[in-house]
């Protein structure tokens, strides 16, 4: 076969192999969109459906750190938990609107991103163990300001009309963002050169890949999320205190869920969040008490027979389907 | 002035000894195994409340639940390790893999502990005589200084262990080289099981110094001495146990006397304060080892 020919037989192939991944995307998106855009038409559990928004978009804005970057940020808290703050205290103390607020929240995420970016440098266990303690200074930090900015241990009542339906548009239309931002981010020139600086930064660049700002970016997209999670979660419960915001559970959850879909793929986090949050939900109704037990139990069980996840498992098995899966 | 710094150094040098038989144990347990334990505070607080169980139905003295906490700590770590260390080398990257396990093992043990002991923060109501004792111009708890003591004995024959004995030179042969000691004929499945064994015996004892050292403990408190624990590890840099003597003696200084001169609420941010500096400044800890991409 001359060469010219396998050439263009490959890029056609590709050319197929991305039209199935797009389409299969289209189709995940728009069974996801339709759902929750008739939870509150159909007057459907609200509370669930907004909390399992805010888990996918937790886990995936989780996984392009994780997955993509190869960085497990164990204080991703942080972002949620200053995002909270942000969007509470400029409401609360300026009288900004909300939906005003909420692009605040994101950028104080970004902002708190750049803080930590000196920590990139650190490997594998110092990172998680170094962000770790980040969290814990950024909550120390709020929790000491003066009680007439953060609420001191009381918290703060963003004292607007809750609005339950208006703040479950706003986490879908984050969720989607979130979701847009990451498939393109799986296949752009960014998400490749991410995943090759992950897997051997030095052949990375001596390709050419600037090392320190691919990380950045994969890094900022990875905390700007979350904040505004924080942001509209404070809205959508309308009270913001240092416990609740800065709880190690949040990330534990995010970890967990982002971990049990598969890391590195786009529908990894969406289908370990909609499969974790639906049985914590079982859980949580049959046997409260319980519940941060079986938590526990359920993250060692799925480390120890399901490490790449649900998602990863299934292209494990099958690689081929690798290039169609989002 | 003089006397507050006073008591800053001697409570910090009791708190400090503490925090390095924390460190000293998950230093082993991360040289040996490779497994960051973040279940290690809940390891501590069921040492605690092992010794707290024991005084309140039994009527057992702190310092005779000191051999129990030890034997059941080892059974439960020997034990722990069969259950989980084996299938964890399946995954991709073990090492961070271990870290999210021991999470989930360290929620699941708060929980437990939750439901048994119920989320109320405990003390064990055992006074010695006399209560306190004078050094000189302070006074000192004498439940402070026999638990310092023990500290000391115990931190003593760690060494000793480490550095006199076949088996101690074995674990730390693993730590520094662990595919040489396969070579030399070592069964490293059962040394990891023993180390692991070990560490979680010095946690259970810890556990049972630190009713006596601190005020309370809760279900809850097991996470602060995980990250303090992490914080004199990497101080003392990964992998140790001198390393993570000495950094546990400077962190329990620092956190005391910085209550002295600061805030209380300060105390915590100055740890982490130092864990990140020293991290970003100087990342091989106090003496090596590589931490940087």
């Amino acid at each position: 076969m001359p060469p010219e020919l396998s050439g263009t037989a490959r890029s056609s192939e590709r050319a197929a192999a991305d039209r199935i991944y797009y389409t299969l995307a289209a189709v995940i998106g728009g069974i996801v969109s339709i759902y929750f855009l008739v939870v509150p038409v159909l007057d459907l559990n609200i509370a669930f459906h907004f909390y399992l928004m805010l888990w996918i978009t937790m886990a995936s804005a989780f996984n392009v750190a994780a997955g993509f970057s190869g960085y497990m940020p164990f204080g991703f808290v942080a972002f949620y938990g200053v995002g909270a703050f942000t969007t509470a205290i400029l409401v609360k103390s300026l009288g900004f609107p909300v939906l005003l607020a909420l692009p605040f929240s994101g950028a104080a995420g970004v902002i708190l991103g750049l803080l930590f970016a000196p920590t990139l440098r650190l490997s594998g266990i110092y990172f998680a163990i170094v962000s770790l303690a980040l969290a814990g200074i950024c909550r120390l930090v709020i929790s000491n300001m003066p009680e007439n900015i953060t609420g001191g241990s009381f918290g703060l009542q963003l004292g607007s009309r809750a609005e339950p339906v208006h703040s479950f548009y706003v986490m879908m239309a984050v969720m989607l963002l979130a979701l847009g931002v990451i498939l393109w981010l799986s296949r752009s020139r960014l998400g490749k050169a991410l995943r090759a600086v992950r897997d051997d930064a030095e052949a990375a660049d001596m390709m050419g890949v600037n090392v320190t700002r691919v990380r950045l970016y994969g890094w900022l997209i990875a905390a700007f999320f979350p904040a505004l999670c924080g942001g509209v979660e404070a809205w959508y419960t309308n009270v913001v205190d240092t416990e609740t915001a800065f709880n190690t559970l949040t990330t534990a959850k995010t970890v967990i869920y982002a971990v049990a879909g598969g890391l590195g793929t786009v529908t990894g986090p969406i289908v370990g969040s909609v499969v974790m949050v639906w049985l914590d939900e079982l859980i949580w109704r049959q046997f409260p008490l319980l519940n941060l037990l079986i938590l526990g139990a359920a993250t060692v069980l799925l480390v120890l027979f399901l490490p790449r996840g649900i998602v990863g498992t299934v292209l494990r098995w099958r690689p081929e389907w690798r290039r169609y899966v989002p | 002035m003089e006397i507050l710094v006073l008591n800053g150094i001697v409570n910090g040098l009791i708190v400090g000894g503490i925090y390095a038989l924390i460190g000293m144990s998950l230093t082993l347990l991360y040289g040996v195994l490779r497994v960051v334990n973040f279940a290690h505070g809940e390891f501590v607080i069921g040492g605690s409340f092992l010794a707290y169980a024991l005084f309140s139905n039994l009527g057992l003295a702190p310092l005779y639940s000191l051999p129990v906490a030890a034997l059941a700590f080892f059974a439960l770590g020997w034990g722990a390790y069969y259950l989980l260390l084996p299938r964890l080398q399946n995954s991709d990257d073990p090492e961070i893999m271990s870290f999210l396990m021991m999470y989930g093992v360290s929620i699941a043990l708060a929980a437990v502990m939750l439901l048994i002991f119920e989320a109320d923060s405990r003390s064990i109501d055992y006074s010695f005589t006399p209560i306190a004792m004078k050094v000189g111009p302070i006074y000192v708890s004498t439940a402070r200084i026999v638990a310092f003591g023990i500290v000391v004995l115990l931190a003593a024959a760690l060494t000793g262990f480490l550095f006199r004995t076949l088996p101690g030179k074995a674990l730390r042969a693993t730590i520094m080289n662990p595919e040489a000691i396969k070579i030399v004929g070592v069964d490293v499945v059962k040394l990891s099981a023993f180390a692991f064994a070990l560490a979680s015996a010095i946690a259970g004892v810890t556990g049972v110094l630190v009713a006596l050292v601190f005020p309370a403990f809760n279900p809850f408190s097991g996470a602060e001495y995980s990250i303090i624990g992490f914080i004199v590890v990497v101080l003392g840099g990964l992998g140790n146990p001198v390393g993570a003597l000495l950094a546990g003696i400077l962190y329990g200084l620092a956190e005391q006397l910085a209550t002295v001169f600061l805030p209380q609420a300060m105390a915590p941010i100055i740890g982490f304060g130092i864990l990140v500096a020293v991290i970003l400044i100087r990342p091989a800890g106090l003496m090596g080892w590589r931490a940087q991409r």
